[in-house]
């Protein structure tokens, strides 16, 4: 029997954040993973391919901070990534340092309304984000109290920052906030590949089309922290080896390969967890990066408001984003991809229009025919090379499951896609993986497969976020608290959710 | 929740129907869950005096009942309502409210402990979505018996006499016990008129039988067929609670806060804190001392009931209105429940309420003065005894 002050369950990123961030507040922190490995969904990978993270563009300054992890870490800073928007003609445009330009190098005619929109959106992240960095408005925490202090001056910054940016520029943020991505883009570009890569990126990971609702909140998301996008020096692993590191410089103790079976609870507090393998570790808070579903499992239902169990069987989490990884022969460049943008990351959206099309067949539970693809070119430190593909929409509850002419299907069509805008790319391929949302799901626990955990809609945001009346963390009995991806503000190796789990954990059993 | 009756389906009869239809002199149906009901068979006061002094038999079919079997069926219930169901031992019945989130009662009821792991909610507003999702993560089954079960009230201090003479021994029965008698015939010393009484348990099809049985086994003992207007009266002098009327169920409320904590119905003594978590525990453990407002049972000056009437602090503040008011026959006094604010209700000294009369086309109005009382105004001892008398 071991007593400690918090116990984590789930070494996802989140889960190591959350304890990272209560180690160095000195509580002493056991985290456990019931995998053989840390990192969760960030890092899983299948036979030594590469992980299901491919690059770094959301992860939180702020949560690094506070787990000790310096912000120009060597393996962080990386290297950053062009992106190219593939097009069947081979006239690929590339985007970089805030321009786009054609394949031979002359600035493409959209680049200024480009870079206007995409300035737009980062400007209204950047207003966001201390949303993000922070529990959703509206505690219960008494009115003269410090934590209500600072949310009234966070709201009012949100406030004045809003106003700074003017009237004209206000009333456009209001009106272009809760709006779908296919319009807003389409207002300031015609549609086309430079169109279509803000519909993809509007749109990834989420079981939205670009026409859907919320999707320009989704990209202004994603550029919340600037837009930079950023290949880990080591790749994911190497990301989450830095975060085992902090928490384990913060005084954690890391159990992998631990099951917990059981999360116990006495006179409605928590006492700690019972692992599979029969050991009782006590703590009086315990923070879960697992889905609440299964939080309220482990626990047991009785032990929480049957409007809290409605609620959260009923979150959204329907994965439609695939792992297709491409092995390639060697480290000879693609046909048609000036050397330059060996390493880029490459979209194949040719047209907002396109991305819709493709999200068609989801809402019926097929596969896409023709897949929104991004690919980025990895080499593994075995020597091996890889293009690592997230393809869409691959959804978690396909209609006759994902059986193996299924992924075979997936696996043809994306090649036989990549291989429209990149001819004989085809002939580069000597092997292929092809991870299923319904897979990520089974190794990882993510609800659905997602990767948010929980959809980013505008009905589970914020103080909707994973659900009504859990969006702060508490989840029931006193000293459990959710801190995964499904919590506010979500996923996206951001690092937020378990940071701010952390925090409110901290505040609520002082 | 209000029962949506298609018009051109009507109301629909219950298993009784063609028996109460033979009585319905009066032929004043109302809807009761979708079924026609009696309201009154041939006179009020007739079927009133009948209930307190012979015996009554009243159709309770369209109260909802949900079976609850299955391992986890104790651990489920247990969470759903707020008294402890452990100590409901089998063949007992339970009075029980359950609560939201936020400690509102949802409804009350009667729980049935019929076998180890096996019991039957009885409630009057429709709960098989709640009960659905309470059995979430729970190994239990839930049917809606509503439909399958008929139930017959007989209550009335010649209620035992009349199951005697019908050759059923439930001599031995106290008051919430319940047995198996037949194959067919499950009765329970329970009721809703605060008198000697049972409540009789059978399929939907034998309805009829059990009806014709109980029917003769009542010529000699004055056993007449009443309608809900005498019961309420019978239930208003037993200070019981109607869901809708003096509560508001609050799945059944749209406009927030309308709801009701079980301390301010004075049903704190259902709730057990000590049993473990149970739905709107957290929030019931904050709001317990501090409720809003409390229903107290009053005596109204005068004799003209009060239902509906607003109630004033010297005569200045409004601070209440009465849910349930009537003359009482047995009490002789003019009875009320009523909500009233706090802290009025517990310095109730000065509380009046004014009264609507209507005498030949003239409307009036008189303030009365209400005096708190805290127990029922009628208990008759026969209620309780065991076993009881036959007259």
């Amino acid at each position: 029997m071991s007593n400690y002050d918090a116990i984590v369950v789930g070494g996802g990123i989140n889960g190591l954040i959350a304890g990272a961030v209560l180690g160095r507040k000195g509580k002493k922190v056991c985290i456990i993973e019931k995998a053989g490995s840390f990192g969760g969904m960030a890092s899983y990978a299948v036979d030594g391919g590469p992980s299901l993270a491919h690059a770094l563009y959301n992860l939180s300054p702020l949560a690094l901070k506070d787990t000790g992890i310096d912000a120009d870490h060597a393996t962080l800073t990386g290297q950053q990534i062009d992106t190219v928007s593939l097009s069947s003609d081979g006239n690929h445009i590339a985007f970089k340092e805030g321009r786009v330009y054609w394949n031979d190098g002359t600035e493409h005619p959209q680049s200024q309304a480009w870079r206007e929109l995409t300035h737009r959106l980062k400007t209204y992240g950047g207003l966001l984000r201390q949303l993000a960095e922070a529990p959703p408005p509206g505690g219960h925490s008494a009115s003269l109290s410090r934590a209500r202090f600072a949310e009234m001056l966070r709201l009012a910054k949100l406030g004045v920052g809003l106003k700074k940016l003017g009237k004209t520029e206000m009333r456009r943020f209001l009106q272009v906030v809760l709006s779908n991505v296919y319009d807003i883009v389409l207002d300031d570009l015609p549609d086309g590949p430079v169109a279509g890569m803000l519909a993809a990126d509007a749109i990834r990971g989420a079981a939205t089309g670009p026409r859907s609702p919320g999707t320009v909140f989704n990209l202004i998301y994603r550029l919340g922290h600037g837009g930079t996008i950023t290949r880990p020096a080591g790749g994911m692993t190497a990301v989450v080896d830095a975060l085992v590191e902090a928490a384990r410089a913060a005084g954690c103790t890391m159990l992998h390969e631990t099951e917990v079976s059981r999360i116990l609870v006495d006179e409605d507090a928590v006492t700690g967890v019972l692992t599979a393998d029969g050991q009782t570790l006590n703590a009086p808070m315990v923070l879960s990066n697992v889905a609440s579903p299964l939080t309220c499992k482990l626990t047991g239902p009785s032990v929480f408001d049957i409007e809290t169990t409605r609620r959260i069987r009923n979150i959204r989490a329907r994965g439609t984003a695939a792992k297709v990884n491409l092995r390639l022969k060697d480290a000879s460049p693609l046909p048609g991809l000036k050397d330059e943008l060996k390493g880029a990351r490459l979209i194949y959206a040719p047209s907002a229009a396109y991305v819709e099309t493709a999200f068609n067949p989801a809402k019926y539970r097929e596969m896409s025919k023709a897949p929104v693809i991004e690919a980025i070119r990895t080499e593994l430190p075995d020597g091996s090379h890889w293009l690592s593909a997230i393809v869409q929409y691959a959804p978690s509850d396909i209609e006759g499951g994902w059986t193996q002419s299924a992924l075979d299907q997936l696996t043809q069509l994306t090649i036989d896609t990549l291989d429209r805008a990149v001819p004989g790319l085809r002939d580069h391929i000597v092997g292929t993986q092809t991870i299923t949302p319904d897979q990520i799901q089974a190794a990882t626990g993510a609800p659905g497969g997602h990767w948010h955990h929980a959809e980013m809609s505008l009905d589970q945001l914020l103080t909707l976020r994973p659900s009504n009346g859990t969006s702060r963390y508490a989840f029931g009995p006193k000293g459990l608290f959710l801190c995964g991806a499904a919590t506010h503000p979500g996923g996206d190796v951001m690092g937020l959710a378990g940071r701010n789990a952390a925090l409110t954990a901290l505040e609520a059993l002082k | 929740m209000s029962n949506f009756v298609d018009p051109k389906l009507g109301l629909i009869p219950g298993p009784f129907h063609t028996k109460l239809a033979e009585q319905n002199r009066a032929r004043s149906w109302y809807d009761w869950a979708g079924y026609a009901a009696p309201g009154i068979l041939d006179s009020m006061e007739f079927e009133y005096f009948a209930l307190r002094n012979q015996s009554s038999l009243f159709d309770i079919s369209p109260m909802h009942k949900y079976r609850l079997a299955g391992p986890d069926a104790v651990e489920m219930l247990n969470r759903l309502v707020t008294r402890d169901v452990r100590k409901i031992k089998k063949g007992r019945v339970g009075y029980a409210v359950w609560c939201d989130e936020e400690g509102y009662v949802i409804d009350d009821g009667t729980l049935f402990h019929l076998a180890d792991d096996d019991w039957r909610l009885c409630c009057q507003e429709p709960m098989l979505t709640w009960l659905h999702d309470g059995a979430w993560g729970f190994d239990v089954a839930i049917k809606d018996e509503t439909h399958d079960i008929a139930s017959l009230s007989l209550q009335g201090p010649t209620s035992f006499a009349v199951l005697e003479a019908a050759g059923l021994d439930i001599a031995h029965l106290k008051p919430f016990d319940m047995i198996q008698v037949e194959p067919d015939l499950m009765i329970s010393r329970t009721g809703f008129t605060g008198d000697l009484g049972y409540e009789l348990w059978c399929d939907w099809g034998k309805a009829e039988a059990l009806w014709d049985r109980i029917w003769q086994a009542g010529t000699h003992q004055g056993l007449r067929a009443i309608g809900y207007e005498a019961v309420n009266i019978a239930r208003i002098e037993a200070g019981f609670l109607t869901a809708g009327v003096d509560f508001q169920p609050v799945h059944a409320t749209e406009r927030l806060h309308r709801g009701q904590t079980p301390f301010e119905l004075g049903l704190g003594w259902l709730v057990h804190f000590d049993k473990g978590h149970f739905n709107g525990r957290r929030a019931l453990l904050s709001k317990q001392h501090t409720p809003r407002s409390l229903l107290i049972r009053c005596d109204v000056e005068g004799f003209k009931p009060a239902q509906g009437a607003l109630i004033y602090n010297g005569r200045k503040r409004e601070v209440g209105h009465i849910t349930s008011g009537i003359w009482s026959p047995t009490a002789k006094k003019n009875i009320a429940l009523a909500h009233v604010r706090m802290p009025d209700a517990q310095r109730a000294s000065k509380l009046k309420t004014e009264i609507y009369t209507l005498e030949e086309g003239k409307w009036d109005t008189r303030m009365a003065r209400l005096t708190p009382v805290t127990d029922a105004f009628f208990a008759p001892l026969r209620a309780r005894a065991t076993p009881p008398a036959r007259t």
